[in-house]
């Protein structure tokens, strides 16, 4: 697919869309306050998006497809986008939005950029955020199948995948997922790498810049901002036919079979072994 | 405030009770088997509604209860597989903001996790909402004594066809790659293992008593470990019976998502780290040949302690 | 070769043949975004050349580690005012030289104001931020940075001369008239090329480094400093007798502190490089300045420490090297220096290519003008000059006797031990001449040495 053909040929050929967000890849978070810094240098894609886009990469190439891809930000998002476009995509576009956008018109953003596309691939989250909303309220926006969370997904004929996901409980479900449709997939598959000429070719490939839709909302969840600290948890009240000793003490654990032994010390790793194995047999863990 | 949960097979989603609980009691639940399901709610739930609404198709479902829950200003969903795909769509259906990945939800204030769980945004809510519920963070407490009143079902007047993914089939567990927080044994390993020769040979301990691999944070980082399988604040919140760790010191991020087991077994170098104090059979020994050790022991189910035939062998 | 987008090359048959090889596609290429190549990438892309500057980082000085002092002075004229924006953590302000035993130390301690105003002597300074910048002058100047690609060979031509490298990328090779290897310690390039006569490791030393938060309040008050005032303290005698020696710098809000020693030394002892920086931490002169501090990075590194007896050809067929790539670190002791010795040479390597470009010729003879400008100029007249001390610093006699040896005589002149009267200094020192074997010939010849050399 070079760039000339589809210069030509605009819209002749279905397309497969994937949409990336540039986020900050690591993030130190102030222990007291909670303000959260990054450095943009180690920011792009995330693990997720990208497996996005190499799937998107599959896929137009099994089908003979165009690859489009779209990010919704400022302009620090465009090396991410010319990365995607030396891994091979055939155009890139950069919808202006400031960061703090809500879903639903990050959403409305992308689908005005990569509408057509008959197959769009996300991420499962982006890193910052992390919702996982914006394909599902593209799914919706395109009236679209939706399929999230994918952990791998596969194409069985032009426009088809069919993937699997995770559920609760440790079980996958198997879909079939026909075009239209919207996926997004975890952090897995590796994205290729650029070829060297595609690289410096894609440092002066044109980017295509769309205005901010309007009108846009700030997300409304964004609040007052602490580190995170585990919720209390609630325990169950006990009974109220107990007697009071016995509530305090199923509220406090105290007597209750957790008693910490003495810790064992040894250096003979045979000997270790039976300790274990002893403790799990006793305990009814191994027969 | 109305809990939504979505039911596949008269099968409850993780976190649906914390949600349920959450919501104070009133919940609606949709898909195959509510009725069957609902009997899991008994002590949480004091109001039951249902859609039996068949196999699992986010999209139609949204648009088929939407009419019906517009009248509640909160709905709250666990942030389940199932409930993270529902819930965006209904927000759309419903033109109301989605507060996704809740820590808390007490009205109007929620409390939510951000930057992969490292910070909490909290949030004053002042419409109509829609928001997820983390599961494993909040436990349960409230224990209604007076019985369940039975489910009714919900007035729902069928929609026109919305597109949806089909599904195929529902594959079982794997402890090897199953979720870790649903996992009902643990072997975890730390930074206490000298690199993922070591590791992998806890997994196979891990595989030889059926249990799912697990572990700290700087594993995760040190890539012997995939990063969704990270115990803690920053990882998965898990609740198994069972937790056995290696070479783990057991840091207040890593043992806040830990939940309760039943057993904790630590191996550690240092008799006075954390994760040694909560355990029930501490052993101060050198992780990496216990577990070559219990490998051998384990997949040969040469189990019976043999170590003295051994030693004068 | 594919339409690459960047300025057409300015010469005629260099790096194509007569054969019909098509033109290269870069007048230059280097290899390596650290500062020596960042300098020659930009001398190059002023003097209108088109060059590609190849990192195998995902940014420029993304991994790359060193102490964390600049000096600044070689920048004068590649970077005119680059005080002014160049990202520095603190200005040293004063430099320190510690002896040290396990149970004593002796510090030599010189402020300056004069180093914490225009045009300033020395920085801190993260790499991170320092390469990246430094790289980003030489694409502003016109350079073409390609991040994420490593230069896996050099690239020949069916006459066996080099027409460019070979990278880890899907049709990685890229072709140029000139090569400039600047990929640092142990470059692969100048070994490939047989610039290099032997590898011989006892010129090599190792470092580990450790980077502590604290906050910016802590620092300036254990270390008396004020506003963006940096201490830099170089020690000696702080390796359980390995040769090598020991830092520690001053970050805004945190600070560095290492080891380096020799390889066969650190084999020799059997001791990791990780337990002598612990032992440096515990040090009662060290502990109270690290106190506290939150682990922020960890890191190792080899050092090319043979100084001017051990570098290799600079210039080959096509090909010039720079940096520590052609072990122009130059480590003596109370010296650490290695990004002003990579700019320098750098920077001359790029102006020589250019000059060989001008002619359309960059054979040897060609490329001469590289080694002309670096003798003529700091780089290998420090190296010549300081010859002698890597021998002298990693020596059995300063690492082992000398620190206990001096240290007894100033501990000497200040107990006061009445009613014994003073001894006085040379009965001191001749004593702890005689507890430490310290003999007056070594003592004197040594002396010479680095009269010589420092003087
Ligand atoms: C905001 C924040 C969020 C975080 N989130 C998480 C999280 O979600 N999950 C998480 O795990 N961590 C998290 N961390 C990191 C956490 O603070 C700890 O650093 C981490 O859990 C420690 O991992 P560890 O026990 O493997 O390593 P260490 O603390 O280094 O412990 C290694 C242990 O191994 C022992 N050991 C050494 N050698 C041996 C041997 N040969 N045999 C047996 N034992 C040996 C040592 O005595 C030590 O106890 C978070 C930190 C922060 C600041
Ligand atoms: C512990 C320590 C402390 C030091 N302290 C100081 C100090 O305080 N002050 C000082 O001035 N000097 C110091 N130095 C020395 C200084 O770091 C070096 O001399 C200097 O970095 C050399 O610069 P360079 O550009 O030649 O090489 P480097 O800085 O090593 O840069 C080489 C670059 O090439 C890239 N690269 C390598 N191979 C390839 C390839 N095949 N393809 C593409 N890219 C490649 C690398 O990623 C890197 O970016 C110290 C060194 C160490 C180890
Ligand atoms: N601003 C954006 N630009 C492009 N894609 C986005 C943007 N925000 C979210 N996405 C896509 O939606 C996925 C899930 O993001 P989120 O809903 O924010 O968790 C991401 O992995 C991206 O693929």
């Amino acid at each position: 697919m070079s760039g000339a053909d589809t210069a030509t040929t605009p819209q002749s050929r279905p397309s497969v869309g994937v949409a990336l967000k540039f986020v900050p890849l690591r993030v130190e978070v102030n222990p007291l306050t909670g303000m959260v810094s990054a450095d943009d240098r180690l920011a792009g894609a995330s693990p997720a998006d990208e497996a996005a886009l190499e799937y998107g990469l599959r896929f137009a190439e099994a089908w003979g497809w165009d690859l489009l891809v779209a990010s919704a930000g400022d302009h620090r998002c465009e090396p991410m986008l010319r990365a995607a476009m030396a891994a091979g995509a055939n155009a890139a576009i950069r919808v202006v939005l400031p960061t703090d956008t809500a879903a639903p018109v990050v959403a409305a953003a992308l689908a005005e950029a990569l509408g057509d596309c008959l197959v769009l691939l996300c991420g499962d989250y982006s890193l910052d955020r992390g919702t996982g909303s914006v394909p599902a309220y593209l799914a919706a926006q395109l009236g679209a199948a939706q399929a999230l969370g994918l952990v791998s997904v596969a194409a069985v004929g032009e426009g088809t995948v069919e993937g699997e996901r995770r559920l609760d409980g440790g079980r996958r479900e198997r879909l079939r997922i026909p075009a239209p449709a919207v996926l997004s997939v975890e952090a897995g598959v590796r994205l290729r790498r650029a070829p060297l000429p595609a690289v410096l070719r894609a440092r002066s490939a044109p980017l295509q810049v769309l205005p901010t839709p309007v009108p846009y909302a700030i997300d409304p969840a964004a609040g007052t901002r602490r580190p995170y600290r585990p919720r209390p948890k609630a325990l169950p009240s006990p009974a109220a036919t107990m007697s009071a000793r016995d509530r305090v003490l199923m509220l406090t654990g105290a007597l209750s079979e957790r008693r910490t032994p003495a810790a064992v010390r040894t250096n003979d790793p045979v000997q270790a072994a039976d300790i274990v194995l002893t403790f799990l047999r006793e305990r009814g863990y191994i027969s | 405030m109305i809990a939504v949960v979505c039911v596949r097979d008269g099968a409850l989603p993780a976190g649906a009770q914390e949600t349920v609980d959450e919501a104070a009691g009133e919940v609606v639940l949709v898909g195959s088997g509510c009725l069957e399901a609902s009997t899991g709610l008994a002590g949480v739930a004091s109001r039951v509604r249902y859609y039996e609404a068949g196999d699992y198709a986010p999209g139609a479902w949204a648009v088929a209860l939407a009419p019906a829950l517009a009248e509640d200003d909160f709905l709250l969903l666990p942030a389940s597989p199932d409930g993270r795909d529902l819930a965006p769509r209904l927000a759309a259906e419903l033109d109301r903001p989605l507060l996704a990945g809740a820590l808390s939800v007490t009205p109007p204030r929620v409390l939510l996790a951000r930057q992969g769980g490292l910070v909490t945004d909290e949030v004053t809510v002042l419409g109509p909402v829609v928001a997820t519920l983390l599961p494993g963070t909040r436990g349960l407490g409230t224990r209604h004594t007076i019985d369940l009143s039975p489910a009714q079902p919900l007035e729902v007047h069928r929609t026109p066809a919305v597109r949806d993914a089909e599904s195929l089939a529902v594959l079982p567990p794997d402890p090897a790659t199953m979720d870790l927080s649903e996992a009902r044994r643990i072997v975890a390993g730390g930074a206490g293992l000298h690199g993922p020769a070591e590791f992998a040979v806890l997994a196979r301990v891990a595989a030889a008593l059926g249990a799912s691999v697990g572990g700290t944070r700087v594993v995760a980082d040190a890539d012997w470990l995939p990063f969704e399988r990270q115990i803690g604040t920053t990882g998965v919140a898990v609740d198994p019976d069972l937790y056995l760790a290696f070479g783990i010191s057991g840091a207040v991020q890593h043992v806040s998502g830990l939940g309760d087991p039943d057993a904790v077994v630590s191996v550690n170098t240092d008799p006075s780290c954390p994760m040694m104090a909560m355990a029930d059979l501490a052993l101060v020994t050198d992780a990496g040949p216990l577990l070559i050790e219990l490998a051998r022991r384990l997949e040969t189910s040469d189990t019976a302690g043999q170590a003295e035939e051994r030693r004068s062998a | 070769m594919p339409d690459v987008a960047v300025k057409p090359t300015t010469g005629d048959t260099t790096g194509g043949s007569r054969d019909g090889t098509p033109p290269a596609a870069f007048d230059a290429i280097v290899v390596g975004a650290g500062p020596a190549g960042a300098a020659a990438a930009l001398t190059l892309a002023r003097a209108g050349k088109s060059v590609a500057l190849l990192e195998r980082g995902i940014f420029p000085g993304a991994k790359n580690m060193y102490g964390g002092v600049v000096y600044g002075r070689v920048l004068d004229h590649l970077v005119p005012n680059w005080w002014q924006d160049v990202p520095y953590q603190r200005w040293v302000s004063r430099r320190a030289t510690m002896l040290m035993t396990p149970t004593q130390s002796l510090t030599i301690d010189y402020r300056s104001d004069r180093w914490i105003e225009a045009p300033y002597n020395g920085m801190t300074a993260y790499r991170a931020d320092f390469d990246a910048w430094l790289a980003a002058k030489a694409e502003e100047a016109g350079a073409t940075l390609v991040c994420s690609t490593t230069a896996t060979s050099l690239l020949r031509g069916a006459d066996g001369r080099i027409r460019g490298v070979s990278t880890d990328r899907p049709d990685g090779d890229l072709t140029a008239r000139v090569v400039i290897a600047c990929d640092g310690v142990n470059s692969f390039l100048a070994k490939s090329a047989g610039l290099y006569q032997a590898f011989d490791p006892s010129n090599f030393t190792v470092a580990v480094k450790e980077v502590l938060r604290l906050p910016r309040e802590v620092i300036d008050e254990r270390c008396r400093l004020t506003g963006d005032e940096g201490l830099d303290i170089e020690i000696v005698g702080c390796t359980a007798g390995i040769p090598g020696g020991g830092f520690f710098y001053t970050n805004r809000d945190s600070v560095a502190v290492g080891i380096v020693v020799s390889v066969i030394g650190l084999a020799a002892a059997r001791v990791r490089p990780e337990k002598l920086l612990a032992d440096l931490k515990k040090h009662p002169s060290i502990a109270p300045l690290v106190r506290d501090g939150e682990l922020l990075e960890y890191s190792a590194h080899t050092i090319p420490e043979g100084g001017y007896d051990v570098m290799p050809e600079l210039v080959g067929d096509r090909l010039l090297i720079a940096g520590d790539a052609a072990a122009m670190c130059l480590a003596a002791g109370i010296w650490l220096e290695g990004v002003n010795f990579a700019i320098g040479s750098g920077a001359a390597a790029g102006e020589a290519a250019a000059e060989a470009l001008d002619q359309g010729d960059a054979s040897v003879a060609a490329l001469a003008g590289y080694r002309r400008r670096i003798e003529a100029n700091f780089v290998l007249a420090d190296h010549r000059k300081f010859r002698r001390v890597p021998h002298l610093i990693m020596s059995e006699r300063v690492q082992r006797q000398y620190p206990p040896f001096v240290c007894d005589i100033v501990e000497k002149m200040f107990t006061v031990d009445n009613p014994t009267p003073k001894l006085g200094l040379r009965r001191w020192a001749n004593d702890a001449r005689r507890t430490h074997g310290v003999r007056l010939r070594d003592l004197l010849r040594d002396g010479a040495v680095g009269l010589r050399s420092f003087g």
